[in-house]
Formats: C-alpha cells, structure tokens, sequence
C-alpha cells in the first residue's frame, strides 16, 4: 500500500508542477511524458498486486488511490503530447483574430483604450483577458509588448494611407513588431509599411532605451527610438532616406514626413495545462481512496493495541 | 468490491478521456478578410463625414447599407466609384444606403476626389483607420452589405461590377419592401 501512495504522490507532484509551472519546454518533451506513462504502469502493477492482497475497504481504497494516479497522469499527458507549444498571439488595435485553440476570436481593443484584450465565442459575453485565465486546457494570460504607431503626411501636410500588405492587419497603421533585424550584434524590433499614394515602402526599426545606451554610451536616462528607412514601391533605398527619430517626432525623410509613437499594448500567451476537470476527478479519487484507506486505519488501531 | 465496480470506473475513465481531450481538439476555421463577416453584427463605428461632422451606422438602421472602403490612389477604387453611384442613384430610392470610407487620406483630398468623379453618396473619413481593421479588410476596395437589421450579409475584397452590386443588393431590397 505504502509504494502506492508513493508512486501516486510522484505522479500527482509532476503533474502539478506542469500546472504551476506551465511555461517549461520539458513538459512538451518526449522523455518526459514516457516517464509519465512508466510511472504509471507500474503504479497499475503494484496497485493490483495490493488490491489482490488487500479486502474490503483496503481494496477499494488502493483502487481508487491508482485511478486517481492514472486520471491525473493522463491529463498531464495529453497537455504535453498534444496540447500545442507555448503561442502567441498578437493582433492589431481593434482587430479580431480567431484562435482556434480556444474556439473563438480575442478581440484586441483600441490603442489607446484601457480594455484588455477579450475572447469572443459564440453567442456568450466577450470575456475579458486582463492577467491570466485558465479556458479549457488553457492557461491565457495577457502581456505587453512595445508596438509602432506610425503617421504619415505628405510635403503639404495631407494625411497619407498607411497599408501593411504583409502585416497581419492589412489596414493598421501600427506596427507590431513582430520581426527582428541584427544591427552591431543586437536583435532589434523590426516591422514595415507602405505609403501607396507617395510610392514609399518604410521601413522601422526600434531601439530600446538600454540598446540606445548600449550603442551610443549615453549614461543618464535615454529614451527608445525608431530608425526610419524609406525605399522607392521597388524595394530600392532612395538617397539620403535614413532617420532616427524621437517618441512623437515628425520627421521629413524620404519625399515623407514621417511620425512614430511608440507604445506599450497588449498581446495575449496561450500555454498548455493539464486538464482541470481531469485533474478535479483525479484528485477527487485520490482524497476519497486516502479517505477511505485512513479510516480503514483507524478500525484496524484499536484490535490491534488489545493483543 | 461489488462486481458493477469496473463498469463504474470505466465510466468515470471514458467521461475524464472526453474532458480531457475535447478541449485539445477544438480546432474550428474562420474564412478569412470580409467574406468571413457574413451573419455577425456590423460593427458600429463612429468616423467624420468629409464636411467634419460624426457619422455612424446606427443612423441607417432599417435600411439596406453598402459601404465601400477606398482611397484615391487605389486604380480599382477609381473604377469601381462611378459604378457605385450609378447604383445609389438607381436604389437609393427604394431604401440602399451606399457610403464611400476613405481610409487615411485628409477630408480635402476626398472631398475633391468625390466631386471630380460625381459622387453623390456619404463620404467618410477614416483617418486612424480603423474600418478597415473592423472589417477585416484584406487590401482595397472593400465592400460588405449590411441588411436592415444591422447584419452583415456579404463582404467582397476586390471590385465588383455594377451587375455584381446590383444582385447582391436586390434581394434585400426586395425584403424591405415585401
């Protein structure tokens, strides 16, 4: 009865950790579900080995004891052998972008509005997303990620369409940032837009405030900026198209006057969890085979002080 | 142990493999761009027409609306906008709304690009650009019907003909009449 216990406790203690821990790579490895499965099996293997020797409500409570341990140990299983990896699902302001892992759209908010991100399903309430919340075999949580709001206005200060034919909303005048471009051996924030009505292509890159500290050796308090690249509608480089630019600051470069904001909005991550309800019942069978082992004890203390 | 025992806890193991499993294999699929709008509620933003005043969709209800999203520089939207007022000249009458939203371009450019082409219909202004996000456009123009209940009925990405315009709109003019 005691290795039961034992096997089951290593069981249900490895499962848990995969829901406490959910962002580990190893719980998506193979050797660590295989281990899952052998602890398993042989906890089946000394659970009926006890179950044969044991009587009544011993029995019962080794039985349950090992379909708790098994219920537990499957839902652990299924989330890291077929749940997905870790996504991330970023959307521009105002876009809906249908994930269908949770069945449903999340609906991003305005830029500059205060609402967290919102998963819509069908004919329910949106469900706002504003730390974490477990949905099905999910854990969902929202994160804030630095994003580009670009402007763009032509020489006699007219506002110009911005289009963004290979970003994710066609029509969105904020960059994501979602690709990276190396500059002096830093990884930074890359993303691109076109100005159709000027035959433009831009280009942006940001820099943090530590790379910009990192690269130029300013000490005090510097500030992110984004580098502005401007090409012909050919992809070629125009002369002289180059600019760093300020938060907020208009800057004339390529035909364009250009104006970037850069902001921090929200992103939604999505990683695999053991199974609640599996867990529920799992654990249910265990606290019940524990109960009814303990009592089972607690009948048996009295006889045996007597002889 | 009773001898019903095993069927329970076979039972129990097949309801927890559903609950198990069901969420992981949820999937589903969504058309993506316009077309995939057809049966949900049109969004109701509020944008400027091209003389600065609010405009929104809730001022059509119980009408039929056709909005189409364009800008000037775009070639097809070039062709497509005289087709359009030919169309709200025909029907307007009998109940379509039709309502040009220039993405991202100033209430001047639009303004004289409108009268330089003879339309007649509502011009808004989109300058954030925020239509074209809500109706998940996929390049320009774009075009979605909306019935009289505030439903949309079809989104088209590209242009249509005027032959195209007129069958998707007739049907539910027919409806509002009947």
């Amino acid at each position: 009865m005691r290795d039961v216990a034992t096997l089951v406790v290593a069981v249900a203690a490895a499962v848990l950790l995969q829901l406490l821990l959910p962002n580990r790579a190893i719980w998506h490895q193979g050797w660590y579900s295989v281990a899952l499965v052998a602890l398993v099996a042989l906890l089946a293997v000394r659970a009926r080995h006890a179950a044969v020797k044991a009587a009544g409500r011993a029995r019962a409570a080794v039985v349950l004891l090992a379909f708790g341990g098994g219920a537990i140990a499957f839902s652990g299983v299924a989330s890291g052998l077929l749940a997905p990896d870790r996504q991330q699902i970023v959307g521009a302001p105002g876009s809906d972008i249908f994930v269908p892992d949770l069945g449903g759209s999340l609906r991003f908010a305005a830029l500059h509005g205060r609402e967290p991100p919102a998963l819509v399903l069908p004919g329910r309430a949106p469900l706002p997303i504003a730390s974490q919340r477990y949905i099905g075999a999910f854990l969902v949580k929202q994160m804030m990620r630095t994003v580009v709001a670009v402007e763009a206005r032509d020489a006699a200060d007219a506002h110009l369409t911005i289009t963004q034919p290979t970003g994710s909303a066609f029509s969105s005048p904020v960059l994501l940032m979602q690709q990276t471009q190396r500059i002096s051996g830093l990884d930074l924030p890359f993303d691109a837009f076109s100005v159709p009505a000027a035959h433009r292509i831009v280009k942006v890159v940001l820099f943090s405030a530590q790379q910009v500290a990192l690269m130029s050796g300013i000490s005090g308090s510097p500030r992110p900026v984004v580098l502005f690249a401007v090409d012909d509608e050919t992809d070629r480089p125009l002369p002289h198209a180059i600019f760093l630019a300020n938060d907020r600051q208009q800057v004339a470069v390529g035909g364009l006057r250009l104006r970037a904001t850069i902001v921090r909005y929200p992103a939604v991550e999505l990683t695999a969890i053991p199974s609640l309800p599996g867990l529920t019942v799992g654990f249910g069978a265990l606290a019940l085979g524990l109960g009814l082992s303990l009592s089972q004890r607690g009948a048996k203390t009295p006889s045996r002080s007597k002889s | 142990m009773r001898r019903s025992a095993p069927w329970i806890l076979a039972a129990i193991a097949a309801i927890v493999a559903t609950l198990v499993l069901v969420p992981l294999f949820r999937g589903g699929s969504r058309v993506a761009g316009p077309a995939g709008l057809a049966g949900q509620r049109a969004p109701l933003i509020v944008l400027r027409d091209d003389e600065g005043r609010p405009a929104s969709l809730a001022r059509y209800r119980s009408k039929v609306v056709l909005m189409n999203l364009w800008a000037t520089w775009c070639p097809p939207c070039r062709e497509e906008l005289p087709d359009l007022q030919r169309l709200y000249a025909a029907d307007a009458s009998r109940g379509l709304v039709v309502i040009g939203v220039d993405q991202g371009e100033s209430a001047q450019r639009a303004r004289a690009f409108a009268q330089s082409l003879g339309l007649h219909f509502p011009i808004w202004i989109d300058a954030q650009q925020d239509f074209g996000r809500a109706y998940d456009a996929l390049g320009f123009p774009t075009t979605v019907i909306i019935d009289s209940t505030g439903t949309i009925v079809r989104g088209y990405d590209g242009a249509l003909t005027f032959d195209q315009m007129r069958a998707a709109v007739a049907p539910l003019l027919a409806r509002l009449h009947s």
